[in-house]
């Protein structure tokens, strides 16, 4: 079962002494849920993530971090300083980082994150090429894996991660390097777990997040600004009208079909000046 | 199934070991021998066309460097007969031989190395690294190093165009280059650690330097030395121990 996650009273330095990157964030998201971060960029989104997936603390030694994090059964005070990997799962925003470059081809590259694990290839040789189809890479299986385009890599960085089952699948801003198909194509992936794993993935645009997310939370300069549902979050969507891209409201009025003349569109079309 | 790379191991200590213990008349034969393998032997294959490019740029490149040394060493040293090659330019004798001699060795040293790098593939390497039993950290160090030489020549191209796009003139002529070189430097530093450090972290977050499990693929059984490999070392060893106790002995 896909855990939940909650964090109390978490806040976070990169160095004693220095504004905090986190401050004060109590966050509980449901089990299961696909849950989208938004915020401007440094609002502290890929910190969280991080700090969810175990890595902050061991590559920034000097950091400070407050409060605990609970994920399923497991509670962490202090905040855990080792990689929670497998049960914690985070895709980097760079695509290209994450592939090794070890292994001659795609199929291989994913191969190598069982290996690390000790699982047995030959069993799992099923489970990679059903991963390989839902990503839609299969056609990439004997391709080296430097040699693929932007979209390509995300998708196969993604299956690196997602080959590793993890109950909670971190994404750090996933669409940045995808064209429209690729994006449709991860919203369908983000789909198909909903259920089996606890999602999270930051975003600054809220396309996405409209289209996939069941929960939401909204972070500015480190602190949360909105946490709840979709339903709730569609309703205060006009309070974030300085956080997300003007460009974005025009889709969003469009997906929400709502009359003109009714007052939350008003206040939409009011707070962003889309009149 | 990874291939066996020490008999490729040893035959790059022991152009190395021969690069110190012998003079250059031996040498020149032996750099002969380095540059007909790739052509010659498919196991010294460049592992593909970029770098059959890189090594026979080099080897040009080496070629140059390597008059540069002789000149330069029969320039300064001025003892020996007075040898009239170059119009205007007072050489001699013994600097020339000291030259040839220098230029011998850092020849075969480089191209031996090179020879090794560029018939086996990156990730041939690390496997055999891996499945040799060094502990992982070790491992991805080299990784992280021999991606850095891998993504270099883009890296520095990349950079380049990015400085042409300010309007700098990087590509007019060799001084432009040179000059354009330098400031080149501190991007291609930064960048190149940057992406060192966020390569490391993503392959920990793959779980690479976790303990392995029971049921993991273990170190490969060690297996025998081939003839030729225990020939080379032991040829390698011999020479080494003469060339000590010759050096030591009046």
């Amino acid at each position: 079962m896909a855990p939940s996650i909650t964090l109390e009273r978490v806040t976070y330095r990169y160095a004693p002494g220095t504004a905090p990157a986190l401050s004060d964030l109590t966050i509980s998201l449901p089990g299961g849920t696909c849950c989208a971060i938004l915020g401007p960029t440094g609002s502290g989104k890929s910190t969280l993530v991080q700090l969810l997936a175990g890595i902050l603390a061991k590559h920034h030694p000097e950091s400070v971090g407050e409060g605990s994090l609970t994920i399923g059964d497991h509670r962490y005070t202090p905040l855990p300083n080792d990689i929670l990997f497998p049960d914690v799962g985070l895709a980097l925003q760079d695509p290209y980082v994450q592939i090794s470059g070890i292994r001659e081809t795609t199929r291989k590259e994913i191969e190598l994150t069982l290996e690390t694990l000790g699982r047995d290839l030959v069993n799992e040789g099923g489970n990679i090429e059903r991963l390989m189809h839902q990503l839609g890479i299969t056609h990439l299986a004997a391709r080296k894996p430097t040699t693929l385009s932007g979209g390509e890599t995300q998708r196969v960085a993604l299956a690196t991660i997602l080959i590793a089952n993890p109950d909670v699948l971190l994404l750090d801003e996933p669409a940045t390097a995808l064209d429209y198909g690729a994006q449709a194509n991860l919203k369908l992936i983000l789909q198909s777990l909903r259920g089996a794993a606890t999602v999270l993935f930051t975003d600054t645009h809220i396309d996405l997040p409209l289209e996939v997310a069941d929960y939401f939370v909204v972070l500015k300069a480190g602190r949360v600004q909105f946490e709840g549902n979709r339903k709730q979050f569609l309703e205060h969507l006009p309070d974030f009208a300085d956080l997300l891209p003007v460009e974005a409201w025009g889709k969003v009025l469009s997906a929400l079909k709502g009359d003109p003349q009714s007052p939350f569109v008003r206040r939409i079309v009011q707070a962003v000046g889309l009149l | 199934m990874v291939p066996d790379l020490r008999p490729k191991l040893a035959f790059v200590l022991f152009l190395s070991v021969c690069a110190f213990a012998f003079d250059w008349q031996i040498l020149l034969p032996l750099i002969a021998l380095v540059l007909l393998f790739p052509l010659a032997l498919p196991s010294y294959h460049p592992a593909s066309d970029r770098a059959r490019h890189l090594f026979f740029r080099f080897i040009l490149f080496s070629i140059a460097i390597s008059g540069a040394i002789i000149v330069l060493n029969g320039w300064i040293l001025q003892t020996g007969e007075r040898v009239e090659i170059l119009p205007g330019i007072p050489l001699f004798s013994d600097g020339l031989l000291f030259g040839v001699r220098t230029a011998a060795r850092l020849l075969l040293l480089s191209f031996s190395v090179l020879l090794f790098f560029s018939s086996t593939p990156i990730p041939t390497c690390i496997n055999a690294l891996q499945q040799s039993g060094l502990p992982r950290t070790v491992v991805l160090m080299l990784l992280l190093t021999l991606h850095f030489l891998d993504s270099l020549p883009e890296r520095i191209n990349r950079i380049f165009m990015a400085q042409e796009a300010r309007g700098a003139p990087v590509r007019a002529g060799f001084i432009s280059r040179t000059k354009a070189f330098f400031s080149i430097l501190s991007p291609l530093l930064l960048s190149s650690i940057a992406e060192s450090v966020d390569r490391g972290v993503a392959l920990e977050l793959r779980g690479f330097l976790l303990e392995m499990a029971p049921s993991a693929k273990p170190a490969l059984p060690a297996q025998p030395l081939s003839p030729l490999t225990i020939l080379l070392l032991a040829a390698s060893f011999f020479i080494l121990v003469i060339s000590i106790a010759r050096w030591l002995l009046p």
